[in-house]
C-alpha cells in the first residue's frame, strides 16, 4: 500500500501550533503527555500495594487513597493523541505493524533500544516536569524560563550522545 | 407518598448516594438482549430472502451463539434478583400492565425458539458431528421443515426483544431520564448494530463483511440522529427533564458519554467503515470491536444517569 | 473572555471533551509531519532532517505570536493561562537525559503514543520502558526529592528574567527561530544528502 508523503514540517508545525493555540485559548493550558503517563503508573502501582503509593511523597500526588487517578485533563487529551495519530495514520497509509530501525541493526536490537532509551525519557521527564509536548512546546510557547532552558539542554543532550548510537540508525 | 422521608432518612453518600437499586446486572443483560435480538434479526431476515449461503456466518453460524449469551444474560438478571428463591414466580402470571413481564414471557418464547433455530443448522456446519441420541437427529430432522415459520417468528420476537431493553427503562417515567420514548427504538438498533459488528467480527467472507459494513454504517448513523434527538426533546421538554439532560451537558455523564459512546463507539467506527469503503483498508475488525464497546458502556451509562436524575431535590446537597 | 474555561464558560467534565479532541489534533498533526515513525526524530540528531526543529519550533512561534496577539487585544487574560513553573536544575539535567533519551529510543512520549497508534512495535518497546523509567523515578524520588525542587523561581518568563517587554522577548524568539531554520536548511543540504558512511 503506497504511502503518502509527510506533510512540509513548517506547515505541520503550524497546525500543530494552531492546536496548542486553541487548548491556550479555550482552557488556559497547553499540551503534554508525561502527565498522563505517570498517572497510569501510578495506578498500576497502586492496584499492586496502596499503602506503598500513599508512603512514597511523589505517588501519593497521582493515586493515594481519594485521589481519582484519571480525572485529569491530560489523560483524555493523551487518549484523544492516540486517535488522532490513528486517523492520521489512516488517510495517508501508514497504518502498519512493524519496527523502524537503521539498515544495520535488527528488530530486536532496536526494541532494547527503544526500551532502554523508554527508561531514559520516563525519568528524566519527571525530573523536568515535563517532556517535549509539556515543557518544550507548551512552555516554549509560553516563555517559560524553565521550559526554554530545558529545550536547550535537550538538543544539547541528543547532539553530544548522538554520536555513540549512529549504528541504530545510520 | 412517602418518598421525602425514605430520602431524608436513606440519602447520605454512605447509605443511598441516590438511591441506586440497579447495579451493573441490569447493564449486563440488556446489552445481551440488544446484542442477541439483532443477531437474530440478521440471521432470520438473511434467511428469509434465501440468502442463507451468500452470508453464511449471519445466517447460519451466528444463531449458535445466541443461546449462550441469553442463558448468560438470564443468568446475570438472576443475579440482580433480591428474593432469588421466587424467580419461578416470572412465570406463573401474566401481568399486561408490567414490562417485566412481557419481557420474562418474551424471553421464555425466545429461548428454545432460538435455540431450535441453531440447532437446524448444527448438522449443516458439522456434517461429521453425530448427535449421541438418535431421538434428538429425527427431531431436528422434523425441525428442519418449519425453519420458515421459525425465521419469521424470530424476526418478529427480536425486534420486540431489542425493544423492549428500551421500553423496559422508559417505562420508568418517575426517572425523568428515561422519560422518553426514543430509548426504545434507540436500544433496538444500538442491539442490531451490535449484532451487525458482531457478524463482521466472525465472519471470513469478503462479500459478507462488506455487506454487514455498510448495514452498519447506515445504523450507527441513524443511532447517531436518535440520540440528537433525544437530547432536543428533553431540552424542549419540563425543567425536571432539562436537568436531566443537562447531565450530559456539563454534568457528571459528559465525559463518558461523548468520548466513549459516541465519539470512539460511533463516530470513529463509521468513520474508519466510510474510509475502508472508499477503498483504504483497514482490518474490519477494529470498527466492530469499537462499536460494541460503545454499546455496552451506553448500556452502563443510560442506566446509571436514569438513576441519578430525580423529580424532586434536584441536586444531592 | 479567553481562556473560556477559566472564565467559567463551562464546566470540567466539558472541558474534558474539549481535551480529547484537541489531543485528536495534537496526534494528527504530529503523525502528518512523520513523527509516528522513530527514525524521522532520530535523523534530525544526525543532521539528516531538521523535521523536528522545524515543526517544534514553527509550533512554539505560532502559538507565541497567537498568545501576544490576542492578548494585545485583551481578547484573553495571560495571568489566568498556566506557565510552567520554573525548576532551572532539574528542568536542564532532565533536559539533557531526555535528549539522551531521545536519541536512544528515537520517540518522546507524545509522538511515541502516535507511533503506538499505527502500529510500530518499537514504539510499545518505548513505551513499557518510559512507564518503567517513571516507576524508578518515583520509587527513588525519597532521595532526590531535594534536588527536584532546587532552582525554583515560580512562575518566571523570559521576559521577566531577561527584563524586557514581552513584545521584545517574542521578537527575540521569533528571531532565533528563524536564524535556527537558516541553519537548519544549511544543515541538511551539507549532510543531509550523504550516505551512511560518517
Amino acid at each position: 500500500m503506497e504511502q503518502k508523503k509527510y506533510w512540509n514540517p513548517y506547515l505541520a508545525g503550524i497546525g500543530l501550533g494552531i492546536t496548542l493555540l486553541l487548548a491556550f485559548v479555550l482552557v488556559g493550558r497547553g499540551l503534554g503527555s508525561s502527565g498522563a503517563m505517570i498517572r497510569v503508573v501510578s495506578w498500576i502501582t497502586s492496584t499492586f500495594s496502596q499503602s506503598h503509593v500513599d508512603a512514597n511523597p511523589y505517588f501519593v500526588k497521582y493515586a493515594g487513597s481519594g485521589v481519582n487517578t484519571f480525572q485529569n485533563w491530560l489523560v483524555f487529551e493523551v487518549i484523544g493523541v492516540a486517535v488522532g495519530g490513528f486517523i492520521s495514520g489512516l488517510l495517508s497509509g501508514r497504518l502498519k505493524f512493524k519496527t523502524e530501525h537503521g539498515p544495520n541493526i535488527t528488530s530486536k536490537i532496536r526494541w532494547i533500544y527503544a526500551f532502554a532509551g523508554g527508561i531514559l525519557m520516563g525519568f528524566g521527564a519527571r525530573l523536568a516536569y515535563g517532556c517535549a509536548s509539556g515543557q518544550a512546546l507548551t512552555g516554549g510557547a509560553t516563555l517559560a524560563l524553565g521550559s526554554w532552558a530545558f529545550m536547550f539542554s535537550l538538543f544539547g543532550g541528543g547532539y553530544l550522545v548522538a554520536y555513540f548510537v549512529r549504528r541504530q540508525w545510520l | 407518598m412517602n418518598e421525602i422521608e425514605i430520602t431524608s432518612g436513606r440519602m447520605n453518600p454512605h447509605i443511598d448516594p441516590h438511591l441506586t437499586i440497579w447495579g451493573w446486572e441490569i447493564p449486563v443483560y440488556l446489552f445481551i438482549g440488544g446484542l442477541v435480538a439483532g443477531l437474530l434479526f440478521f440471521s432470520a431476515l438473511f434467511y428469509i430472502r434465501g440468502n442463507k449461503d451468500k452470508y453464511p456466518t449471519a445466517v447460519k453460524i451466528v444463531p449458535i451463539f445466541t443461546f449462550p449469551l441469553l442463558s448468560l444474560g438470564m443468568f446475570v438478571l438472576f443475579l440482580d434478583l433480591s428474593h432469588k428463591f421466587y424467580v419461578f414466580r416470572f412465570y406463573t402470571a401474566f401481568r399486561i400492565e408490567s414490562p417485566m413481564s412481557w419481557g420474562s414471557w418474551t424471553l421464555l418464547v425466545i429461548i428454545p425458539l432460538a435455540l431450535a433455530w441453531s440447532l437446524t443448522w448444527v448438522n449443516e456446519l458439522w456434517p461429521n458431528f453425530k448427535w449421541p441420541v438418535n431421538w434428538i437427529s429425527e427431531l431436528i430432522e422434523k425441525l428442519k421443515n418449519y425453519q420458515k415459520q421459525m425465521a419469521w417468528g424470530l424476526l418478529i420476537l427480536a425486534i420486540v426483544l431489542g425493544m423492549y431493553t428500551g421500553i423496559l427503562l422508559s417505562a420508568f417515567n418517575a426517572r425523568p431520564f428515561w422519560n422518553t420514548s426514543i430509548l426504545g427504538p434507540l436500544f433496538l438498533i444500538s442491539g442490531m448494530s451490535s449484532g451487525a459488528a458482531l457478524i463482521l467480527l466472525i465472519s471470513k467472507s469478503e462479500e459478507e463483511k462488506k455487506l454487514f459494513s455498510r448495514i452498519d454504517m447506515v445504523l450507527i448513523g441513524i443511532e447517531l440522529f436518535l440520540i440528537i434527538h433525544l437530547f432536543m426533546g428533553f431540552l424542549a421538554s419540563t425543567q425536571v427533564h432539562i436537568d436531566a439532560a443537562m447531565l450530559f451537558l456539563g454534568g457528571e455523564y459528559t465525559t463518558v458519554f461523548w468520548i466513549f459512546v459516541v465519539g470512539l463507539g460511533l463516530i470513529l467506527p463509521l468513520f474508519i467503515e466510510i474510509m475502508e469503503a472508499k477503498g483504504l483498508h483497514v482490518s474490519a475488525k477494529l470498527p466492530a470491536l469499537l462499536v460494541l464497546i460503545g454499546g455496552l458502556i451506553l448500556r452502563f451509562v443510560v442506566v446509571d444517569a436514569g438513576q441519578t436524575s430525580r423529580w424532586l431535590y434536584k441536586f444531592l446537597e | 473572555m479567553a481562556p473560556f474555561y477559566k472564565t467559567g464558560y463551562f464546566s470540567e467534565p466539558t472541558s474534558f471533551v474539549i481535551a480529547f479532541l484537541i489531543g485528536i489534533g495534537f496526534g494528527f498533526w504530529l503523525e502528518r509531519a512523520g513523527f509516528g515513525n522513530a527514525r524521522v526524530l532520530a535523523a534530525q540528531f544526525y543532521f539528516k532532517k531538521m523535521t523536528v526543529l522545524q515543526v517544534m519550533f514553527t509550533a512554539i512561534i505560532t502559538a507565541m505570536i497567537g498568545l501576544l496577539i490576542f492578548s494585545l487585544f485583551g481578547w484573553i487574560d495571560l495571568d489566568l493561562v498556566y506557565i510552567n513553573p520554573t525548576f532551572i536544575w532539574p528542568q536542564i539535567i532532565g533536559g539533557v537525559i531526555l535528549g539522551t533519551g531521545m536519541v536512544v529510543s528515537g520517540f518522546c512520549p507524545g509522538t511515541s503514543i502516535v507511533s503506538c497508534a499505527t502500529g510500530r512495535i518499537d514504539a510499545y518497546f518505548y513505551l513499557g520502558g518510559a512507564l518503567f523509567g517513571m516507576f524508578l523515578f518515583g520509587e527513588i524520588y525519597p532521595l532526590i526529592e531535594g534536588f527536584h525542587k532546587t532552582g525554583a523561581m515560580g512562575r518566571m518568563t523570559l521576559d521577566n528574567w531577561m527584563n524586557i517587554s514581552l513584545g521584545m522577548a517574542g521578537f527575540i524568539v521569533i528571531l532565533l527561530a528563524i536564524g535556527m531554520f537558516w541553519g537548519g536548511e544549511w544543515l541538511v543540504k551539507k549532510f543531509g544528502e550523504k550516505e551512511t558512511a560518517q
